[in-house]
Order: C-alpha cells, then sequence, then structure tokens
C-alpha cells in the first residue's frame, strides 16, 4: 500500500480529465450515485449519509438485454449481447458501497460465470471514502466493517482537512489508474491519516453475526416471524436499495411474432409471486416467511455458501422502508 | 396520549376487537405502524405529527382480515387514522372492501404532518397535502383525541407544480415524465403503501398475457406508472403515501392529483369524503360531462 497526498482541486481536475475522455466517474448524490457531466455537480462529504440507492444498478442493472431472438415458421435464431461497458469510475465510494461487487462477484460465478456481470465489474475503479457520520440505521460495525474500511476500493481517500485527502492506493487496478496522475500526488504522510482516521466515531455493534448465524439455524420456525409478517407490506424497496440484493427474473419481450429479446430484471424476495410455482404452489405463501427467508439469506445461507454475509450494513432498506421495519433491530433480535 | 392507550386498551380488553392497528414511536422524528393484539403492548400507542403512514392499508390484508376471524364470529378491528386517512376508509366502503360495521374508527384533530421522518415539525417541514388539506376534522370516526389546532399555512409548492406541468405542452411534459420514469426500480413500494391498491392479483403481475412489461425500461416504466394512474383515477384519496414510499424521489401525487382535481373539476367529485355517495366511477349520470372522451 503506498499512500499519497492530493488536493481537492487537484482529485476535480483528474475527474475532468476523465469525463474528457469518456470515462463514466460516478458520484453520491441524494438520491443514488449519477454519472457527472460536469466536475462542479461532485459533491464529496465524507458525513453525507448513503444515497437512498446503492450503485448496484451500474454494475448489475435492473434491467437488461441478455439475448436478442428471430424466429421463423421453422427456426429461432439467437443473437448475443456483448456488453459495451465504460471505465467506470466510483469516486466517494461509501465503506458500506465499496464492498458491495465482491460480495456479490461470489454470486455471479457460483455455477455460472455471469459474463454480464463480470465485464461491468472488471471496469470498475472504486475509490472510496471514509465516512465521518452514521445515523441510527447504519451497522456496518456489526457485519465486519467499518466507517474506514478500506475493503472492494481499488484507492481510499481520507479526508485531512477540507481540501486535502490522504489517498491510499491498495490495488493494482488502483495504481495502474493513479500513476498517469501522479503529478497531482504530493508525499503522504500516513501518521496525518491515522490521526483522522482515529477520530471518527463508529456505531456500535448491534450484533454477533456468529450468535445470529446459529440462532437462525435452530428458529426457522418462531413466532417472532409472524410479527413482522403482519406489518410488512411485501414491496421490493428493501431489496431494490440494497447494494447486494441481487435476485433476478429472466422474461422474454416480443416485439412481434417474428422478434424479441430476453431481459434480465431484478426481482424481489418478498414478492408474493416471487416464489409462486406454475402449478399454483407457493412455498412462501405468507408474508413471515418472505421476510424470514431474506435474514436468512444474509446471514447464514450466503455465509454457509460463500463464507461471506450478504449485508454491508448501510442501513438502506430500514432508512427507505415504508413501514420503517429496521433490519438491525430484526437481527439484533435474532436470540433467545 | 394516555386517555388513546386506556381506549385501544378497553377494546381489546373487553374483546369487541381483535386488534388496533396504530402508530408506535422509534425515535424522535420518526414512527413506525404496529399491529396490537396484546393490550398491555397499547402503552406504545402514539398520535403526533410524525405519524405519516396511512394504516388503513392494512384493512384489507388478507392475514390482518384474518386476525379479526375467530371460529363463528367475526371481531371488529380498531385503526388509528389522521383525518385524511379516514378517507381512504369512506373510500374502501363505498367499494366494498370493508364494512364499517366491523371497524373502531380512532382519530384525532389534526394540525398537518412533517413531509417526511427525520424532519422537525415546522411550517417548512410541513408535508405537501397538509397546506392544501381541507379534511382536518374527522367525520366518520367513532372516537377522536386531541385539541383543534391550525394548521401552519405555507404554499402549497406541489399544487404549483401541478399547474407548472400543467402548462408545458405535451411534448415538454412527456419529457418531464420520461426522465422521471426512467428512474422507476419497479418496487412496487408505492402499490403496496396505497390503500386503494388492494386488488389481490395487481395487473402487473399478471404473466398469461403480459399486460405491463415488468423490466423498468423506459416503455415498462411508463405503462405501469400509467396504469397506476389509471386505476386510481377518481378514486386517489390524496394520502401521498406513494410519494413518500418511492425510494427514487418520483413525484407521483403530481399525477394522482392531477387525475383528483379532473375529477373534482369534472363531475364535482371528491374521493373519500362521504359515504352517501356513490362512487364516481361506479355511478351515471346523464348530466355527466363528455369532455374527456376521445
Amino acid at each position: 500500500m503506498e499512500e499519497k497526498i492530493i488536493t481537492k482541486s487537484n482529485l476535480l481536475m483528474i475527474c475532468k480529465d476523465l469525463i474528457d475522455r469518456g470515462h463514466v466517474v460516478l458520484a453520491p448524490g441524494v438520491t443514488e450515485y449519477k454519472a457527472v457531466r460536469d466536475v462542479s455537480e461532485i459533491n464529496l462529504d465524507p458525513s453525507a449519509l448513503p444515497t437512498k440507492a446503492s450503485y448496484k444498478n451500474f454494475v448489475f442493472p435492473k434491467t437488461e438485454p441478455v439475448l436478442y431472438y428471430k424466429r421463423s415458421k421453422s427456426d429461432v435464431s439467437l443473437i448475443d449481447v456483448n456488453v459495451d461497458m465504460k471505465d467506470t469510475v466510483i469516486l466517494g465510494a461509501k465503506p458500506c458501497d465499496a464492498n458491495s461487487t465482491e460480495i456479490m462477484k461470489d454470486l455471479f460465478n457460483w455455477d455460472y460465470q455471469d459474463e454480464f456481470y463480470n465485464a461491468r465489474a472488471g471496469h470498475f475503479i472504486v475509490i472510496g471514502m471514509m465516512c465521518t457520520s452514521f445515523d441510527e440505521y447504519c451497522f456496518c460495525t456489526s457485519v465486519g466493517s467499518s466507517p474506514c474500511s478500506e475493503s472492494g476500493s481499488d484507492i481510499f481517500l481520507i479526508p485531512l482537512d477540507e481540501k486535502t485527502f490522504a489517498v491510499r492506493i491498495l490495488t493494482d487496478k488502483g495504481k495502474d489508474f493513479i500513476s498517469p496522475y501522479s503529478s497531482c500526488l504530493e508525499v503522504g504522510n500516513p501518521a496525518r491519516s491515522e490521526e483522522a482516521a482515529k477520530r471518527v466515531e463508529y456505531p456500535e455493534k448491534a450484533f454477533d453475526c456468529k450468535a445470529v448465524h446459529e440462532w437462525l439455524g435452530r428458529n426457522f420456525e418462531n413466532r417472532k416471524w409472524d410479527n413482522i409478517g403482519n406489518v410488512c407490506l411485501s414491496c421490493a424497496q428493501c431489496a431494490f436499495v440494497c447494494p447486494v440484493c441481487h435476485c433476478f427474473d429472466i422474461v422474454d419481450e416480443d416485439y412481434s411474432y417474428s422478434e424479441g429479446r430476453r431481459m434480465k430484471n431484478w426481482d424481489g424476495c418478498q414478492f408474493g409471486h416471487f416464489t409462486l410455482h406454475a402449478s399454483g404452489h407457493n412455498p412462501r405463501d405468507i408474508q413471515s416467511k418472505r421476510y424470514r427467508q431474506r435474514v436468512n439469506h444474509k446471514f447464514r445461507y450466503y455465509v454457509d455458501r460463500f463464507g461471506k454475509i450478504l449485508c454491508t450494513g448501510c442501513g438502506r432498506c430500514s432508512r427507505g422502508c415504508p413501514v420503517s421495519i429496521d433490519i438491525k433491530e430484526i437481527v439484533a433480535n435474532c436470540k433467545d | 396520549m394516555e386517555e388513546l392507550r386506556r381506549y385501544a386498551k378497553e377494546l381489546l380488553v373487553s374483546g369487541e376487537v381483535a386488534a388496533v392497528i396504530g402508530y408506535m414511536q422509534v425515535s424522535e422524528t420518526r414512527t413506525k405502524p404496529v399491529i396490537i393484539i396484546d393490550p398491555t403492548d397499547t402503552s406504545l400507542l402514539v398520535l403526533n405529527e410524525y405519524c405519516l403512514n396511512n394504516l388503513t392499508v392494512y384493512l384489507t390484508r388478507a392475514r390482518i382480515k384474518a386476525l379479526a376471524r375467530e371460529k363463528d364470529k367475526v371481531k371488529k378491528l380498531a385503526v388509528v387514522v389522521k383525518p385524511c386517512d379516514e378517507r381512504s376508509i369512506v373510500a374502501l366502503i363505498q367499494e366494498n372492501q370493508i364494512r364499517r360495521d366491523e371497524l373502531v374508527i380512532i382519530s384525532f384533530n389534526c394540525h398537518g404532518v412533517v413531509r417526511d421522518f427525520g424532519c422537525s415539525f415546522v411550517p417548512d417541514t410541513l408535508a405537501a397535502k397538509c397546506s392544501v388539506c381541507t379534511s382536518a376534522a374527522p367525520q366518520y370516526s367513532d372516537k377522536i383525541f386531541g385539541e383543534v389546532k391550525e394548521i401552519p399555512g405555507t404554499d402549497d409548492k406541489q399544487l404549483m407544480k401541478i399547474d407548472e406541468t400543467g402548462n408545458k405542452s405535451a411534448a415538454e411534459r412527456f419529457e418531464f415524465f420520461s426522465k422521471e420514469f426512467d428512474k422507476c426500480i419497479k418496487c412496487y413500494a408505492c402499490r403496496a403503501v396505497c390503500p386503494l391498491c388492494y386488488c389481490q392479483r395487481c395487473i402487473t403481475d399478471k404473466t398469461i398475457p403480459r399486460w405491463i412489461e415488468s423490466s423498468s425500461h423506459s416503455r415498462g416504466n411508463f405503462s405501469w406508472n400509467i396504469v397506476r394512474a389509471f386505476h386510481l383515477s377518481g378514486r386517489c384519496t390524496g394520502c401521498g403515501e406513494c410519494d413518500r414510499a418511492c425510494p427514487m424521489d418520483i413525484p407521483l401525487s403530481l399525477i394522482n392529483r392531477k387525475m383528483a382535481q379532473a375529477s373534482k373539476d369534472l363531475f364535482g367529485y371528491e374521493s373519500g369524503k362521504s359515504l352517501e355517495k356513490a362512487t364516481l366511477v361506479g355511478s351515471f349520470d346523464k348530466k355527466d360531462s363528455d369532455e374527456i372522451f376521445m
């Protein structure tokens, strides 16, 4: 790891150069991460809460064609889709967003290599930034992360004062990315950035993932699920704003009898018809079973399968839940 | 507050109601829905400027209705509502989704709520719907709490926005809504929170044939949002929950309020205002305006 110092104006100058050269620069706004057209739109505020939606859409789009088809009376021909992804720089990613692509990568390369996901993720340069505030819904510390976590970032920024950042160059990708701009960087002072990181307050740890994992294994049937099921309204806000929820549905869209395309669309496990079988049987027919699935998938099944927790602790699902269901509170309550 | 809790407790203890649907405080500026079955939990109930949810959405849910059903008799459900949410109840009764005699409606004299959780209650943070509120006093409630207080007046920025949007050319309007709908991720939170979106199987979930494309590209998003607006025309009571629930900040009530305005202007009909009137869609008068027919 190398550490440098950069001024805010130099950082913005790099962004301008990237945009001029046709790269995509994503920066957090209020609702979502947005592709920046002009560097004046960039607001690098380490104390901002996470955007309402994560940047998942840029690596795993809410809807995308996976193939086109043509159909005649006797034949069907398929036309492949090539992902044409530009190099994409995510500037100022929250630590609770930066590690999301790494978490989802395992799923998208499990039994089948999802070329769409890999092509997009391969074009990402993640410039994470230390986070200096939290609210009652943040719980990154409970899922093994922290406001200073560098996990998933190629480059990590630590605000030293209003105008300067410490730049930690963490990966080869990050090194290759920043090397053309070495003249913008000054010699780093790790003592100073350590000092800044030490001043950051962490959200209190709300639960122990190991204990939750163990409890979930014993409590598939528990009255606690029923109570949540009564209040939850079965939308997919939680899944769709989540940086790591990755379920999708495949649907064919016919333009006409002779042609159409196959789409891969986000899907959410809280929808009643998510597990509805063609026979009419629905193994998760009531909301309590669906919410139980959500918690189990994140804190038990994914851990068993890939050794990772399917949650970054960003708190988006709770902050945005129309009926204020707080996942932190629910998981913390997963105990006898 | 104590009166409310006592009243709710009595309802549960006497066995008159099976459950009380109300609000509980989660932080200084946030409440959440709570469905109370155990009388001791009534101590959680609150009524204040942070009671944003329209709890009538629960009244048509099968699992909530099931709470009220015992072997051979049906108990009542008690629901805490803001006066504006009471309008949803009226609409639901008119549409035969719930029965008045199976409900205990608990309301209060409202003086406005905040536009979103996390805001403190000051005039600037008043919800848009409150600044044009015409239903601050409950009409059909069994029990009313609180003193009558005035709603702090502000400009209705949303209403101005409706006019502004309405005055645009068709092409400009199309561009405006294309941009807004592009943000839609089809989480259907708007549908989930809407008391009048009670269809057991929504048209957008039907697949044989598929009427509404499930993809959230422009065409799919347009079809969904416009179909929803059509289905709520003359029915939407303007509770604004869809606006609040949308994670992508799409101004959905711009559309619904425009439709409500049209049904008022054309037919003099305001949804959820009177139990005595028939619904707009369910009634016909020879004198009805035919301006809207193409």
